[in-house]
């Protein structure tokens, strides 16, 4: 369920771990109140750095994402998301699967379409 | 561990020459009647052969006339100093930071010992398998003179023996010095032994009477029953000093 | 300095026959870190491994491992350490190189020698000149993981190892670290995996540090800032702290920062260009770049 961080991206790890276990959260993989991997057997399946796990789930923890549970394990907070906006996540895809179909007809490149997406998101764009 | 291993390393030099000094004196001891039966044939040598050689060969002969000169001519002046500093400088080369036990000179560098243990373990190994190949072939002597109806003490052997291993043992350091200075195993053995027979050659062809192997054949209580003091302690001091300094190598070199 | 460090030298230099290979080397390893210790060929890694084990005495600085000396019986007792060659006794076996070292260690854990010896399937009676490289490295781990030390140093662990054998060592590694209370201190020229199980890093180039950091610290630092102009690129020098190097080529004008990018993006504005755009960098990347610049 959980992939590999891919360390070339130039995006701190623990970053992509964070949005990872996000996104399983977004589509459902992960429900609240369901218990999430050990640190230290992920660490291993992964063949990561059992600080960079920890670290991540400190910080979801800090965000509200999740709860460490002294002894017991991580687990997805209750009202990490509700179900109606785990839906709506799932229902834009499509509108945005069309959006991004139309501008290729267009003839823009994914990079181009990329950069207007983070553009209007306010990313980097000076 | 440090023991066994050092074992492992100079076991097949040490049985090697047990067996070869085990054989040579059981050797010195069953030829003896043959050279009795052809004693009187050397009074016609040409006697005059001039100088140190001519002498040799009569003193030889004179020696062989009873069985303890012919032990000590045989066995304790040339049989035995002659094989046991080879296997001295056989068994002093090496060690276990020299490339020749195998490889594993940094894993044996990264174990919670200190230099001066792995030479000290390494020195007194060799020297217990030195200790046992001055005695224990030489034993044999006295145990089986008996079969040629020939008797011979076994505390003489313990003083000869003894004489070659504490003199003899200058060799076996200087072996190990060596060793410390170069990390192939040849020229440690070459140098020793050029040295070896290099001074053997001196002492036996100038006319003095004292040297390194003379201790060692233990002449001085042949001839006059006096054990040489002075030569033991100055060959024991020597060897621990070659030791010293091959700690000294040891310790500060990098690998 | 902070007191509590596995590894620490400072100022550390080691002459080898006239060629100066240590020149003034500074590194901190905190404990409980995966670190990892990148250089190109001859930079002077295997040279620092060895002195702080004791295997080459520095010729100027201050090494200090476990608090204690570097060099010292004691840090060696209480350290694991597998050669670049995976030295080990060419004439025993297996089973001899285990009884050879676990007396040495007090605190030797026979329980874990169990798991490895199955776990990395070594064959007990095979002796070491006949087993492959990275079966060789298997067992090599094996002895360094087996003696509860609290401390890791491996030089280039994976190198000469097929893909597959280097992850089943990365993870022996990474699932070891998981479950004991340890710092790991390693040496590579493999970037790839550095930046997969290291939590901080140090570059060394021509026996100096060149950049030490937390990985993730040096991901979001090292940025590039890749502007656009309508002519030609203009000559353009940036007064920001921690610039690495800035390229020209035609209407492209591109600045690497140690610094974080919002500084070069500042000044950027004043050259008016077409177009801004911030790009992380990877450490292969940040490699590449700083041990390059001193040329």
């Amino acid at each position: 369920m959980l992939f590999r961080p891919n360390p070339s991206l130039g995006v701190p790890i623990y970053l992509q771990l964070m949005e990872q276990v996000k996104h399983a959260i977004e589509t459902g993989a992960l429900r609240p109140g369901e218990q999430l991997p050990g640190i230290r057997p992920l660490a291993e399946e992964l063949v990561m750095n059992p600080n960079t796990v920890a670290k991540a789930y400190r910080e979801l923890e800090h965000e509200g994402v999740i709860e460490l549970r002294h002894g017991a394990g991580a687990f997805v907070s209750a009202q990490a998301r509700p179900k109606k906006l785990a839906d709506a996540v799932r229902d834009a895809q499509p509108a945005i699967a069309a959006t991004v179909k139309r501008l290729r007809a267009r003839g823009l490149t994914d990079e181009e379409i990329r950069r207007l997406f983070e553009a209007e998101l306010g990313g980097h764009h000076a | 561990m440090l023991w066994y291993k050092s074992w492992l390393e100079t076991r097949w030099r040490f049985l090697i020459g047990l067996v070869l000094l085990i054989c040579s004196a059981l050797s010195t001891v069953f030829t003896y009647p043959q050279v009795m039966k052809l004693l009187p044939m050397a009074q016609h040598l040409p006697v005059n052969v001039s100088g140190e050689i001519g002498r040799r060969i009569r003193e030889a002969v004179e020696l062989s006339r009873s069985f303890q000169g012919h032990v000590w001519s045989n066995w304790f002046r040339q049989n035995l100093p002659q094989t046991w500093t080879l296997f001295a400088v056989l068994i002093g080369t090496g060690g276990f930071l020299s490339h020749s036990t195998g490889g594993g000179t940094l894993f044996t560098l990264s174990m919670p010992v200190s230099r001066n243990r792995l030479l000290g373990v390494r020195s007194t190994m060799g020297l217990i398998e030195l200790f046992a190949l001055a005695f224990v072939p030489s034993i044999f002597i006295p145990l089986f003179s008996p079969a040629i109806g020939q008797h011979y003490g076994v505390g003489s052997v313990l003083v000869y023996s003894a004489c070659l291993f504490i003199a003899g043992s200058v060799f076996f350091s200087l072996a190990a010095l060596l060793s410390t200075m170069f990390s192939d195993i040849w020229r440690p053995l070459l140098i020793a032994l050029a040295i070896a027979i290099g001074l053997s050659i001196v002492e036996q062809l100038s006319q003095i009477s004292f040297g390194i192997f003379h201790v060692m054949h233990g002449e001085s209580y042949f001839r006059t029953g006096a054990l040489p003091w002075a030569g033991l302690l100055a060959s024991a001091a020597l060897s621990v000093a070659l030791q010293y300094a091959a700690a000294t190598n040891i310790t500060r070199r990098d690998f | 300095m902070p007191e509590s460090s596995i590894i620490e030298t400072r100022d550390l230099h080691k002459v080898y026959d006239g060629v100066e290979a240590l020149r003034g080397l500074d590194l901190t390893v905190p404990p409980g870190s995966i670190y990892g210790f990148l250089g190109r060929n001859g930079a002077g890694k295997t040279t620092t491994i060895k002195v702080l084990l004791g295997m080459s005495h520095p010729t100027g600085g201050e090494a200090r491992v476990l608090g204690l000396p570097a060099g010292s019986t004691e840090v060696r007792r209480r350290t694991g350490f597998v050669s670049e060659e995976k030295d080990l006794y060419d004439f025993m076996t297996v089973a001899e190189m285990i009884r050879f070292t676990a007396p040495f260690f007090p605190r030797w854990r026979a329980e874990l020698e169990q798991r490895y010896l199955r776990k990395f399937e070594l064959p007990a009676d095979r002796k070491v000149k006949a087993l492959s490289r990275g079966t060789r490295t298997k067992l090599a781990l094996l002895l360094a993981l087996c003696r509860g030390a609290e401390l890791l140093i491996l030089d280039e662990p994976t190198s000469g190892l097929d893909p597959a054998m280097a992850e089943e060592v990365l993870q022996a590694l990474v699932a070891h670290v998981a479950s004991e209370e340890m710092t790991v201190f390693f040496s590579s020229h493999q970037i790839a995996e550095v930046d997969q199980i290291a939590d901080r890093v140090a570059i060394i180039d021509r026996g100096k540090t060149v950049v030490t950091g937390a990985l993730d610290d040096l991901r979001e630092r090292y940025q590039r800032v890749q502007m656009v102009f309508d002519g030609e690129a203009p000559q353009a020098q940036f007064r920001a702290p921690g610039v690495v190097r800035v390229q020209r080529k035609g209407r492209m004008l591109t600045v690497m920062t140690s610094g974080g990018a919002e500084a070069i993006v500042d000044e950027a504005t004043a050259l008016h260009p077409v177009s801004v755009d911030v790009i992380p960098v990877t450490l292969k990347e940040i490699f590449l770049e700083t041990v390059a610049a001193e040329d």
